[in-house]
């Protein structure tokens, strides 16, 4: 308890002393947690929209000729060598012109003396439902247009594959903010508690002069970058909520917006965050306070 | 001076020698014991070897060569955390008073006491004991930086004396000192001599030793030449 009084002094007195540096340090851990969180947000976002795209996306390869319920498997096989897949369908000609005749509904009479053999034999493919099937689904096309037999490969809009594109795209940019953005708040957080120290040197150097242990000089300067990494986090994620609701109220209604269904960050999501934002800001002040402690 | 002869020794210092690069002798061959409880005052010419052997004794800095045991440890052998309690029992007097400049008398003599997780209560009535000592009660508010050299002086020392430390080195204590705030210094220090705290000061000042009990060492060319007087009480 005594401790914990001591250390609430000396934070006290650090935020009277260097402020400055230390709402600086706050806005940048607040900046760095919006900007990743937004990004990721907006690839969770597309990663729904892709998942709902997916549930309607197939792949439809024209046989030349019937693949031979013996040699089915190892057809499958071929297919789910290049990516796993929800669902392999064998589609008969006689399958195909069913389906033709139901989907004409009441004009269905054009097909009334036709045979079922000018339809082509056909393997209808259902990817899995993941960012990741969307955006190889022209590579994925182009595979299947290789397999014995495939005469064409069909499927979606060309727009699917630009989607898939910029799914891609996005996850990378994702992933390179988030790594920058990382290294920036670790050498924020860890250059404003080395400023800090070093204008409280002489300070330090009374404290060692006075028998201060590792734990009295050390807790404190952790605590404060924990403290920053918190409310920094904190921040962060409300600037995103705030953010996020504007998006809502000014793209709703009728729009492009619509077809995404916006949903937050879930709370694991946000949990997280914050974690790794503690984790890197509490790592930041104790790569700092390390060369004082040899004083 | 009590009972030195009996009890271990607080302080022994054996053939020690401090050497500054490049070649610079600031103590040669140098030993002495100092007993618990007793008072010594170190006198001799500035740049004589005095504030080294004080540093020495406070862990600022470590001999050449000798040994110099405190409470029967040998300072070299001792393991991070054991230096840094060992400092807790010792309240340094530094000649540059090392006071915080921004922080106000209060906190400067607190912070002594705050290392050692010293209980807030516990803590403001020694400082205000102390500063009450030392007359410089209606100073406690102001930063360090706006008192005299005087003061600051005399905040140094309360600092110093804050934890009733076993050892207290002081290094020119009444250097600065006007004639009545030398008497209140040397009050503080002769009534925790009595307590049982162990002094040893460091000074030109020959007021302050002139008809003294104590022992008094000469230190020249950092060499302990002489001792001027010893009295022993059996």
């Amino acid at each position: 308890m005594q401790y914990i009084s001591f250390v609430m002094g000396q934070l006290a007195r650090n935020a009277k002393h260097g402020w400055t540096a230390q709402i600086m340090t706050l806005f940048t851990v607040m900046l760095s947690v919006l900007i990743f969180s937004f990004f990721f947000l907006v690839y969770t976002n597309m990663q729904k929209a892709a998942s709902r795209l997916c549930n309607e996306l197939r792949l439809v390869v024209y046989l030349e000729s019937e693949v031979p319920t013996n040699f089915r498997t190892e057809f499958q096989k071929k297919i789910t060598n290049f990516e796993e897949v929800e669902d392999i369908v064998f589609v008969s000609r006689e399958d195909a012109f069913a389906r033709l005749k139901k989907q004409l509904g009441n004009d269905s009479d054009v097909l009334a003396g036709l045979d079922p053999s000018f339809l082509p034999y056909s393997v209808e493919i259902y990817p899995t439902r993941n960012l990741k099937s969307l955006a190889r689904i022209k590579e994925f096309s182009d595979y299947l247009g290789g397999l014995p037999g495939a005469i064409k490969v069909q499927y979606g809009q060309e727009w699917i594959e630009r989607f898939g594109y910029f799914v891609s795209l996005l996850r990378i940019i994702v992933v390179l903010t988030g790594a920058l953005l990382i290294l920036t708040s670790v050498f924020m957080v860890s250059h404003t508690i080395r400023l800090t120290l070093e204008s409280r040197q002489e300070e330090l150097e009374i404290l060692r002069f006075l028998g201060a242990t590792d734990s009295y000089i050390r807790g404190p300067v952790i605590i404060e970058g924990f403290l920053l990494g918190l409310l920094g986090a904190l921040s962060g994620v409300t600037a995103l909520s705030f953010l996020y609701q504007w998006i809502k109220i000014r793209f709703s209604g009728p729009g492009f917006m619509n077809l995404f269904e916006l949903s937050f960050l879930p709370g694991s999501t946000i949990f997280i965050i914050l974690s790794m934002s503690l984790l890197l800001c509490t790592s930041g002040s104790m790569i700092s306070i390390r060369k004082y402690l040899k004083l | 001076m009590n009972n030195t002869h009996l009890a271990p020794p607080l302080i022994d210092i054996v053939k020690v020698s401090k050497v500054y690069p490049p070649n610079i002798m600031a103590l040669n061959d140098i030993s002495l014991t100092i007993g618990r409880g007793e008072m010594v005052f170190l006198t001799g010419a500035s740049g004589a070897g005095k504030t080294t052997l004080l540093k020495l004794l406070c862990f600022l800095e470590y001999p050449t060569k000798g040994l110099i045991e405190q409470d029967q440890k040998d300072i070299s052998q001792l393991s991070s955390i054991d230096l840094q309690l060992m400092r807790q029992q010792i309240g340094v007097a530094y000649q540059d008073f090392k006071l915080l400049s921004k922080h106000t008398v209060y906190q400067n003599i607190a912070l002594a006491m705050e290392v050692r997780y010293e209980n807030p209560t516990k803590i403001k009535k020694r400082v205000m004991e102390l500063l009450n000592d030392l007359g410089l009660s209606d100073k406690i508010h102001i930063a360090t930086n706006k008192l005299s050299r005087g003061e600051q002086q005399r905040v140094c020392l309360a600092r110093a004396c804050a934890n009733r430390p076993a050892l207290i080195l002081a290094d020119e204590p009444t250097g600065n000192l006007d004639t009545e705030s030398t008497d209140k210094v040397m009050t503080l220090l002769n009534k925790l001599h009595k307590s049982g705290t162990t002094l040893l000061i460091a000074t030109h000042d020959s007021t302050i030793y002139r008809d003294t009990d104590h022992r008094i060492i000469n230190i020249e060319n950092g060499k302990l030449q002489e001792i001027l007087k010893v009295k022993l009480d059996f």
